[in-house]
């Protein structure tokens, strides 16, 4: 019987208290695991926010907003100017144009409604509209189906069918899953404007009722089809970090002048991460609160069973063990029962790891000023074109989700022995001060 | 073999001081049972725990084997007390959830004796105290008074010391299982060639040593 098997066999001595402590110590090292993964968790959206939501710029042609006010679209030559500046990962650029009645056989997924109407009316200057009118249908060309923020669209899941090539000139369409159903579309069938047949590539889902009744085609087609030749009416321009932001926004001032409005989306990214900065405070101090508990429980357990033992210990002493020994035998038994926690703890970590962190979410959700933080910005002005929307900022609390890897029982381990360490250090003080003449007194 | 050069030992209560062992000196030589003999409260026990270098004199000096135990350092200690002395209590103070084999191995492993060795010379002892083998691996619950005695005895032979130290070792024995472990402990004073000191208020054993010393107020009595 070496000390090793002494400490684990005092481990279960009695077997109501191993129990107990084990339970307690489990919970607060499950504790300690989801603080540590919701942390980790939100430390890499946080990471991502600031690489996929802040480092973007919404560059519009003065003085249009959406298909209102005036001025002169940007144009090829513009984009070619901003190449030279340094810190840009890409310019996504599209160009948008309603679909009248008369010039495609496409109905809008739409219903026109009090507001249609009224915007119908102001638009042509009607003094009356006739009982039925037919929503314009908004049509954006692009260079880059993968930038949702340009495309004005919270996801872009292709349903059926595929994506095109962005650089071709071809009079192909992905059309959202409204106007396909309203339409009777299908991938390869093809409907008609601007006098010419467009053929269907793909469906896609844009993840709301406004883009779904949208759809998209390469940008050189939709400027040939328009006579809008190299002409641009929105570039979000993707800096390679966040910290890039500023000097790009003053180079890009600086190239396009005045003939621009420029909105850089760094304080609104800053906005977006507020909640998830909010929880991430609120795991770092739960995880030092469970980490200090954990060692507390261990600590007082360990205590209590030293004095328990004082006769014991007293005993070993006087047969001729050293204080080694016996510190050694309690500190392996403050092992075996911190590691037994540490199972419980892990598989409590594995069940309740995503609802805390749901709830994390959702309290710091309806906290008012992070709901307005998250939700304002770039977003309102969906609807319109250059409207520099950006919707991805909205999406920094959704599908958040810890993932639980096998690197957790790794630190689960290493709590367990952190905890098992901290917790028999001062009980091994108390062990070594008891002499072992305690033995004979003590009778 | 066992030289005590006037020892005391002075304990702080409160504010006064408590002599519990006042100037005893006294000598045994190897091989022989011998017993001191004191009412309770006379100092016996902390004479004992200062024979076996539980506690430290507040002055005097205790030679065993010619080795000097007080100017002892604590490391030097220990391996005395592994290796020179065995020590049987009142309470037995087995421990609980070792079997009664796996308390006799217990000083063995201290000595760094392999798992083989030590598991066959605690079996051969047990029998030797007569525990049969049936109760090797009984938990000392499940061992009787004299049994549980007998396994402490057992243990304290293990690493075959030179000087074994008991501490009322019939104090809560009926009087025939007594009689029955003062027999065994002259046994193997003779058979291990160890000197046994047993303290007692118990005048039968002392009619069973081959030395007595009566202990009065922490001193020896003419």
């Amino acid at each position: 019987m070496s000390v090793l098997n002494r400490g684990i066999k005092n481990a279960f001595r009695n077997n109501i208290r191993t129990a107990s402590i084990t339970l307690i110590l489990g919970i607060a090292i499950a504790l300690s695991l989801i603080m540590l993964l919701s942390l980790k968790t939100v430390q890499a959206r946080i990471e991502n926010v600031k690489s996929s939501i802040g480092n973007t710029i919404a560059v519009t042609p003065a003085g249009i907003r959406g298909f209102e006010g005036g001025g002169e679209l940007l144009s090829k030559t513009d984009v070619e100017n901003l190449a030279s500046i340094p810190n840009i990962k890409k310019i996504s650029q599209t160009l948008s144009d309603r679909l009248e009645s008369q010039n495609t056989n496409l109905k809008s997924a739409i219903e026109a409604g009090t507001f249609g109407r009224r915007i119908q009316q102001e638009a042509n200057d009607l003094p009356e509209l006739p009982r039925e009118i037919t929503m314009p249908i908004m049509v954006t060309g692009t260079n880059d189906l993968t930038s949702t923020s340009s495309l004005n669209v919270s996801k872009l899941d292709i349903t059926s069918g595929s994506v095109f090539d962005v650089n071709t000139d071809q009079n192909i369409a992905l059309i959202g899953t409204d106007l396909a159903t309203k339409n009777n579309l299908k991938v390869d069938s093809t409907f008609k404007a601007y006098n010419k047949d467009i053929k269907v590539v793909g469906i896609f889902d844009g993840g709301n009722t406004f883009a779904n009744a949208t759809l998209f085609m390469p940008l050189k087609a939709l400027q040939n089809l328009t006579s809008q030749t190299d002409q641009i009416s929105n570039l979000i321009v993707q800096t390679d970090s966040i910290e890039s932001v500023a000097s790009v926004e003053t180079a890009l001032k600086s190239k396009l002048g005045d003939k621009v409005d420029i909105v850089s989306q760094q304080d609104s990214s800053v906005q977006a991460i507020e909640p998830l900065q909010n929880i991430k405070t609120i795991s770092t101090y739960s995880l030092i609160g469970a980490l200090i508990a954990g060692s507390v429980i261990i600590f007082l357990a360990m205590l209590m069973i030293v004095r328990e033992r004082r006769r014991e210990i007293g005993v070993l002493k006087a047969i001729g063990s050293s204080n080694i020994k016996i510190v050694s035998q309690f500190t392996v038994e403050a092992m075996v029962l911190t590691l037994m926690s540490s199972v419980i703890g892990v598989i409590l970590g594995f069940i309740f790891s995503n609802p805390v962190l749901n709830m994390l979410v959702t309290n710091s959700q309806s906290n008012p000023t992070s709901v307005s933080a998250s939700g304002r910005g770039f977003g309102g002005a969906v609807m319109r074109i250059g409207g520099g929307v950006m919707p991805g900022i909205q999406n920094t609390l959704r599908d958040i989700h810890a993932v639980v890897g096998y690197d957790i029982i790794l630190y689960g381990l290493l709590a367990a022995i952190l905890i098992a360490i901290i917790g028999s250090a001062i009980p091994a003080f108390f062990i070594a001060k008891i002499r072992p003449a305690e033995v004979m007194r003590s009778e | 073999m066992l030289k005590v050069k006037n020892i005391s030992k002075i304990f702080q209560s409160g504010d006064r001081q408590v002599k519990a062992v006042a100037g005893v000196s006294l000598e045994v030589p190897g091989g022989i049972f011998s017993v001191i003999i004191g009412k309770s409260g006379s100092g016996k026990s902390t004479l004992l725990s200062l024979l076996g270098a539980l506690d430290k004199p507040s002055s005097g000096e205790i030679e065993v084997e010619g080795e000097n135990i007080t100017k002892m350092g604590d490391r030097k200690l220990i391996q005395y007390r592994r290796e020179k002395i065995g020590f049987i209590f009142q309470n037995y103070n087995l421990i609980p959830n070792l079997s009664a084999l796996e308390n006799v191995m217990l000083p063995m492993e201290f000595s760094g004796i392999d798992h083989k060795h030590r598991k066959n010379r605690a079996a051969k002892l047990l029998e030797q105290v007569g525990i049969t083998k049936d109760k090797f691996h009984r938990k000392p619950s499940r061992l009787s008074g004299g049994e549980q005695q007998r396994v402490a005895i057992a243990r304290a032979l293990a690493n075959k010391p030179k000087l074994i130290l008991a501490d009322e070792p019939t104090g809560n024995l009926d009087s025939a299982t007594g009689k029955i472990i003062v027999g065994l402990l002259k046994h193997l004073a003779q058979t291990e060639d160890a000197t046994i000191i047993a303290v007692t208020h118990d005048d039968g054993i002392a009619n069973e040593a081959k030395l007595t010393f009566h202990l009065k107020d922490g001193k020896l009595a003419a």
